[in-house]
């Protein structure tokens, strides 16, 4: 059997990158077919493939790196490179929907009434709900950085309570930003106070959740002894990612919720 | 009160069966065995018959789901029939 002489992951061929493209054509082709012609068979097709190609690709990257021990040092630095620069592109992504928040409240039209907020709008009150989500989310960042600690010694059963309790947070935040949603007195079809503030905190409610299921992965990967005290690249990548969401959610706070009310 | 408190940690920690005892161990080298077993199948489909059912699963629905769009997008680029 021939033996690579570096220390770089020839991959095996594999089929998901093309499964994962024709799933992103059913998804965006689904999405097409429900607006204008009423139909959701196309988008749940989309969807469901969508699911299945991420749940087989990422667990053959787990079985690649646990199992087979591909992932040396140097192929460890190309995933953290990978996955900052996939965080910044999302950093990005937000900064967007910020721009829009402050073209918009920065120099309020006279259809808004020349105000922020626009007459009639009554916003969420910074003090009550908002205030505790940013608690609880600060509050999720500790526990993270806690999990992470705990691997790093080596201690099994903090690990898994620090992770357990972070994810329940997750949970939390999710639980009562939906309540929020639901009882909110405006909605996203008023004005563009309506569209900034649901499509910036919908976006970040998404992430959450994508954040929230990373984390509990890991939560299973860790229960399965998968990581080691000094090899872990998973669940930094999601803790990574869980104070990416936190930060996000701080600059919502402080901007569309306190400045904007 | 201490050492009543603490036979019942050590009653607790001794009633786990078998079976699950396993379930709580390290059964990574287990797996390590399986997917560095020398068969000559990639990791898409080394850990068993469940990985070949999912691949033809996902596979089905891509192609199915690619051929719909494809037709879909002709019907949608043909003309509507005026009566």
């Amino acid at each position: 059997m021939a033996h690579q002489a570096h220390s770089y992951h020839m991959v095996d061929p594999s089929p998901w990158p093309i499964f994962g493209a024709a799933a992103a054509l059913l998804t965006t082709s689904g999405l097409i077919m429900w607006f204008h012609y009423n139909s959701s068979m196309l988008l749940t097709l989309g969807l469901i493939s969508m699911l299945l190609v991420m749940l087989q690709w990422w667990r053959d990257i787990v079985r690649e790196s646990t199992f087979q021990g591909h992932h040396t040092p140097t192929v460890q630095k190309g995933l953290r490179y990978g996955m900052i620069l996939f965080i910044t592109s999302e950093a990005f992504f937000f900064l967007g929907f910020f721009w829009a928040f402050f073209h918009s409240s920065l120099a309020p039209t006279p259809e808004l009434g020349g105000q922020w907020p626009p007459t009639g709008i009554k916003p969420l009150n910074p003090m009550e709900v908002p205030l505790l989500n940013t608690a609880i989310l600060l509050a999720s960042g500790v526990t993270v950085t806690w999990a992470h600690h705990s691997i790093t010694e080596g201690n099994r059963k903090h690990a898994i309570h620090a992770l357990t309790l972070t994810i329940l947070l997750g949970f939390y935040f999710t639980a009562l930003q939906a309540m929020e949603y639901h009882e909110a007195p405006f909605s996203i079809a008023d004005s563009v106070y309506g569209s900034t503030f649901f499509v910036a905190t919908g976006f970040h409610g998404l992430h959450v959740i994508i954040g929230s299921s990373f984390l509990t992965v890991c939560l299973f990967r860790l229960i399965k002894f998968h990581f080691t005290s000094d090899h872990h690249f998973g669940f930094e990548a999601a803790a990574w990612y869980w104070h990416f969401v936190d930060v996000i959610w701080l600059f919502l706070y402080m901007t569309i919720y306190w400045w904007g009310s | 009160m201490w050492r009543s408190l603490m036979n019942l940690r050590q009653i607790s920690q001794r009633t786990i069966s078998t079976a699950s005892r396993r379930q709580l161990e390290n059964r990574v080298p287990e797996k390590q065995k399986l997917f560095q077993e020398d068969n000559g199948l990639p990791v898409y489909l080394k850990g068993g018959a469940m990985d070949g059912l999912l691949y033809r699963v996902t596979m089905g629905l891509s192609v199915f789901g690619t051929g719909y769009v494809l037709y879909e997008l002709m019907v949608a680029s043909m003309p509507k029939k005026q009566k």
